[in-house]
């Protein structure tokens, strides 16, 4: 059941920061499938909202610009602009492939980039190829404009550092050079409309038989989407070899369990996630079959 | 066979373009001047003593015109199909959480649904049964004291001597097998609007309603008022699967009281969590098959225990476990039978109807055994069937002899087998992954839990991939059967201008029975199926022809109008060959136009319209079919159960990764013999729609109880499949050549349903060389051997 509220339809992005700013009580509609869905749910995290400011209107905030060294997505730009971009599909393949899962067309039509990170629920699914990506963001304010990591931007479920008065407008990706691979999982329920049970993310270099970079980003089995620093780091400089990779996948089970405690599901999720994570590192290094 | 003109060509159906355009009109499209709104009223418990209900705090709220409870009910308070047990308004007890003690009425919803909560429910919680195996035992709850305990149902079948027939087998198979809840998952929620049409008029009901005559019959008790002043009308269907019979017939007596009580329309509709919550479920099964067979793979003997879950009321549990008892042993020949078939009282979710009522669950059982026996005698599945499959003359568990109607089995079997290869890709899958059962390796405590694996357990790409084919078949009887009178009418009216109306008693729910019925009729009369109207279901119009249910609308509807188009046909073709002095042999009907072969004459169907009432014939009629004779004897359990029976095959194609437990279902080959196919489209519709829904049924779908709580409250929790989770249904039809109804056209709806489950099981099996016994066979039954449920029911995103 919805109440009543008001919806406001700016035209620009200085427009909408200034509607935001002052009305804590102003939420910002994108897609609208985790806002309008939440106040059906009667959530506690739009129980006080009474204006919605439709973003829709403002033409960079879907717009995605490519130049020789970023791609910028304006926060907005729903899923279905993204996984069909040439640009995002031959520099950042991982986000194509996880956007593409989300959802159903329909949802992939109307779900924003943005809004799957500021809802920051734990089965955001093109959160951990961000993160990978080193995915930094832009958030502006009427009196402020920062950039930060999207990793430092995610707090815990359902939270952020997004301020009452700011909006994100950009996601920035910076190119790789070509020596890089990467692969993406997602495990859900059944193929269409499947909500994750768990994602990877894993991204890296091999350069003489020697894994020189890597990045590994979980969703859904984690709190949130994140990185998982300490196995990076134990991995870097590892033999690219099958006795590496498996030492890591038990490794990441190990971490995870110390993150998440025993919840309900982990006896079926840690060691899928181990599997599920040997299997990736394997076709990176060794590539598919 | 017959040439058709019409029948088994693709035609328009009836309503595809108002339902393509969205303008099809269903319960919920329609308002009404002064109309107010029903909002139920729930106790948070599952079992308890109501011991006083406050309604001080809502009683004088402007929003709240009337406040309706069983006080309100004018004549019988409790209803039910077989035991009248279900109360319109709880006031005594709450037996499950769907139980509603009252409704809020007025204009405003909205401020109703905000309300509801206010009203204070004062009640002694009672323990509450959720565990069918536990409800006879003798310190169990009673769910309905009125009641010695809480069976529903017990149905016996005994044929030979089954302790003999074990002792002359080689082998012995036990087992286990246990099913869950399903919702039927209508894309519709429930919606239904009275309006009363004051003291000489009665009231009339509009709804999302499968049985518009059962809802008439139960609105009329409540009433008490005549048949005759309760009129229902159907609106168009959003689903239903079995789904919208006793649920519908409760809500619209809920409506009628209201509607009654402050004398202006009233309208109920449910939202999906209140669907769930309210709605009955296809019953949960608990299994044990014992099954003693030779050496050479012949089946010696059968005992069967069956306990269903029939949850908090009655309903349609006496019914569907008939059918359970009949068809328990699956189509093949035993000697010797033993089965018990128990349907009992808990406090969960009440169990019913629903697409497939009783099948689906045995042989998601006995054809799993059948494929163990094949596997411990080193056979296929197909040469097991073979030995043991029903042929012409061969005697069913009940003793009915199969003699009177062309035994398929064997020829869908063998269609299905070559269409895929089956015995090959079998073998091949057999040999291919006898390492995986290893690679699974359950605990033997199934509480124990490994969270950190060994190296040696990492699978790697390359073998993470398993391919697995399955085979389920199935034999089902037609229609009603011994449970029931089963007779069909259907009023056809020509024109003069030569367009006609036709209303069968059966209902539309979404199959498509109005296409298929214009058909029969077109094709009798030599039209183009666009000169019938069909009329909308009106039980002021349509006699009652029994329930819409029991894949029997094609076959028992199929005859009335058949019968109905011929009579019509008759007086025409007897006033035209009077009009000409043609022979009555000599006139056809085609192409909308009757001719004579004799004089060459030809007219216009609507000219020869006009001859016929200028000879004074009506042009008016009503058809009626009657079902040829069944029998059943309730103590043995032997008798002819159906006048005639379909067969059925599926083979499913899939690939389990035995890393994830993720089962990915590639094709499904579905051979069905539904004797002449009236209505090709609708057909291949029921194929797709019934062979989804029993995948779905075998890897997703599952209702979950906690202390007769329901978890999955809405469509993001309860997994229906997609239309993207099978890549290929492939469908085939063997057309036979049965007597019944129209052209020999039987039944199809719900044997395509029952087979999916129980051939992705086989399928898995053949994937991982590893049998699961409890459906539905999700990620975690594969990997672990149990299921994992949430502890609490809180969503992490509220």
């Amino acid at each position: 059941m919805i109440a009543q509220f008001e919806v406001l339809a700016p035209k620009t992005i200085q427009e909408a920061l200034q509607l935001i700013s002052g009305n804590p009580r102003a939420k910002i509609l994108a897609g609208g499938t985790d806002v309008i869905t939440g106040f059906h749910q009667g959530s506690s995290r739009f129980i006080d909202t009474t204006t919605l400011i439709d973003i829709n209107h403002i033409p960079e905030m879907h717009a995605i610009t490519e130049t020789d060294s970023h791609i910028v997505i304006g926060a907005g730009t729903p899923f279905t602009h993204i996984v069909e971009n040439p640009g995002v599909i031959k520099y950042f393949p991982l986000l194509a492939e996880s956007c593409s899962v989300i959802g159903s067309l329909q949802i992939r039509n109307r779900a924003t980039i943005g809004g799957n990170f500021i809802n920051n629920a734990p089965c955001a699914d093109s959160v951990p190829a961000l993160l990978v990506y080193e995915a930094k963001i832009r958030i502006q304010s009427a009196i402020s404009d920062r950039e930060m990591p999207l990793a430092d931007f995610l707090v815990k479920p359902y939270k952020t550092q997004l301020k009452p008065d700011e909006i994100v407008t950009e996601v920035i990706l910076t190119k790789f050079d070509d020596g890089y691979k990467g692969n993406f999982y997602k495990l859900g329920r059944r193929r269409g409309v499947a909500i994750s049970r768990l994602t990877i993310a894993v991204f890296g270099k091999v350069e003489n038989d020697i894994i020189t970079d890597i990045r590994i980003a979980s969703g859904a089995v984690t709190p949130i989407g994140m990185r998982i620093a300490e196995l990076e780091q134990k991995l870097i400089g590892k033999p690219a070899n099958d006795d590496s990779l498996k030492e890591a996948a038990i490794e990441l089970g190990k971490i995870i369990l110390e993150k998440t405690g025993i919840r309900w599901s982990a006896p079926y999720k840690l060691p899928v996630m181990q599997q599920v994570c040997y299997q990736q590192l394997h076709t990176l290094v060794f590539g598919k079959e | 066979m017959k040439k058709f003109n019409v029948v088994g060509k693709p035609v328009t159906r009836q309503d595809a373009y108002e339902k393509a355009t969205g303008t099809a009109l269903y319960a919920d499209d329609y308002t009404f001047p002064g109309m107010l709104y029903g909002v139920m009223v729930r106790v948070p418990a599952s079992h308890a003593i109501i011991d006083r209900i406050d309604y001080s705090a809502v009683a004088g709220n402007p929003a709240v015109t009337a406040i309706v409870d069983h006080n309100d009910i004018p004549a019988q308070k409790k209803v039910g199909p077989i035991k009248q047990d279900q109360p319109i308004f709880s006031w005594e007890k709450i037996v499950t959480p769907g139980d509603v003690v009252a409704m809020l009425v007025g204009q405003n919803e909205t401020e109703l649904l905000q309300l509801r909560d206010k009203v204070s429910v004062e009640f002694t919680a009672l323990p509450v049964l959720t565990d069918p195996l536990k409800s006879m035992d003798p310190d169990a709850p009673r769910i309905h004291p009125q009641y010695e305990n809480n069976a529903i149902v017990h149905y016996p079948l005994r044929k030979g001597d089954p302790e003999k027939g074990f002792a002359e087998s080689d082998y012995i198979i036990e087992q286990t097998y246990t099913t869950q809840f399903i919702e039927h998952g209508y894309i519709e929620p429930e919606a239904v609007i009275a309006i009363p049409l004051g003291k000489a008029k009665g009231v009339k009901i509009l709804g999302s309603i499968q049985n518009p005559h059962t809802t008439r019959k139960v609105v009329a008790l409540v009433l008490g008022l005549p048949l005759t002043k309760v009129r229902v009308v159907q609106a168009e269907m959003g689903g239903s699967f079995g789904g919208k019979d006793d649920q519908m017939n409760i809500l619209s007596a809920r409506a009628a009281v209201a509607a009654v009580k402050t004398n202006r329309p009233v309208k109920i509709r449910f939202n999906r969590e209140e669907s769930i919550l309210e709605s009955y479920k296809r019953h949960p099964y608990h299994m044990h098959y014992k099954v003693g067979f030779t050496n050479e793979g012949k089946l010696k003997s059968m005992r069967i225990h069956i306990t269903a879950d029939g949850g908090a009321y009655a309903s349609m549990s006496p019914f569907v476990t008939w059918r359970t008892v009949v068809q328990a042993t699956g189509p093949y020949e035993v000697e010797n039978v033993f089965t018990d078939v128990h349907a009992v009282y808990t406090n969960n979710p009440y169990t019913g109807a629903m697409r497939g009522f009783g099948s689906p669950q045995p042989i998601f059982a006995q054809e799993q055994i059948m494929d163990e026996i094949a596997l411990k005698l080193g056979m296929s599945p197909l040469q097991i069937r073979e030995i043991n499959g029903f042929k012409t003359g061969s005697v069913t568990a009940s003793g009915q002899k199969l003699d009177n109607h062309e035994v398929n089995l064997s020829t869908v079997i063998n269609k299905a087998v070559e269409e895929t290869n089956f015995v090959e890709k079998w073998q091949k899958n057999q040999k291919d992954n006898a390492d995986v059962a290893k690679q699974l390796n359950f605990a033997n405590d199934s509480e124990a839990n490994q969270f950190i694996l060994t190296k040696d357990q990492l699978i790697a790409p390359d073998k993470t991939w398993r391919k697995g084919i399955g085979l389920a078949a199935s034999y089902r009887g037609c229609s009603l059967g011994a449970e029931g009178i089963d007779v069909t009418s259907a009023y056809l009216s020509v024109q003069l201008d030569g367009s006609a109306y036709l209303l069968c008693g059966l209902a539309e729910n979404g199959q498509g029975l109005r296409t298929t019925f214009c058909i029969v009729a077109a094709e009798i009369l030599g039209l183009t199926v666009d000169k019938i109207f069909y009329l909308e279901q009106d039980t002021a119009i349509a006699p009652d022809s029994g329930p819409t249910v029991a894949s029997r609308s094609t076959l028992m509807g199929g005859g009335a109008v058949r019968n109905a188009a011929e009579t019509i046909r008759e007086r025409m073709v007897r006033s035209v060959a009077d009009e000409w002095k043609v022979s009555a042999d000599s006139i056809t009907f085609a192409n909308n136009t009757v001719s004579s072969s004799e004089n060459n004459k030809s007219v216009t169907f609507a000219d020869a319209c006009g001859i016929t009432y200028k000879h004074k014939e009506n042009l008016a009629t009503i058809g009626f079919y009657q079902a040829p004779e069944v029998s059943w004897e309730e103590e043995t359990g032997q008798g002819s159960a159906y006048f005639t029976y379909v067969y059925g095959c599926q083979i499913a194609e899939i690939t389990v990764n035995i890393a994830t437990g993720q089962v990915y279902v590639e094709k499904v080959t579905a051979v069905h013999d539904p004797g002449t196919v009236l209505n090709l489209q609708g057909a291949l519709g029921q194929v797709y729609g019934g062979v989804t829904q029993g995948v779905g049924y075998g890897i997703w779908e599952e209702i979950s109880v906690h202390n007769g709580k329901i978890r999955e409250m809405n469509l993001d929790q309860y997994l229906l499949p997609t239309s993207k989770e099978i890549d290929d249904i492939t469908a085939i039809f063997i057309e036979g050549k049965d007597e019944h109804g129209a052209w020999g056209a039987k039944s199809l709806g719900e044997p395509t349903l029952e087979l999916g489950a129980a051939a992705v099981a086989n399928a898995i099996q053949n994937a991982t060389g590893t049998r699961f016994y409890h459906n539905p066979i999700n990620l975690e039954e594969i990997l672990l051997n149990r299921k994992l449920y949430p502890e609490d029911l809180k969503r992490g995103s509220l």
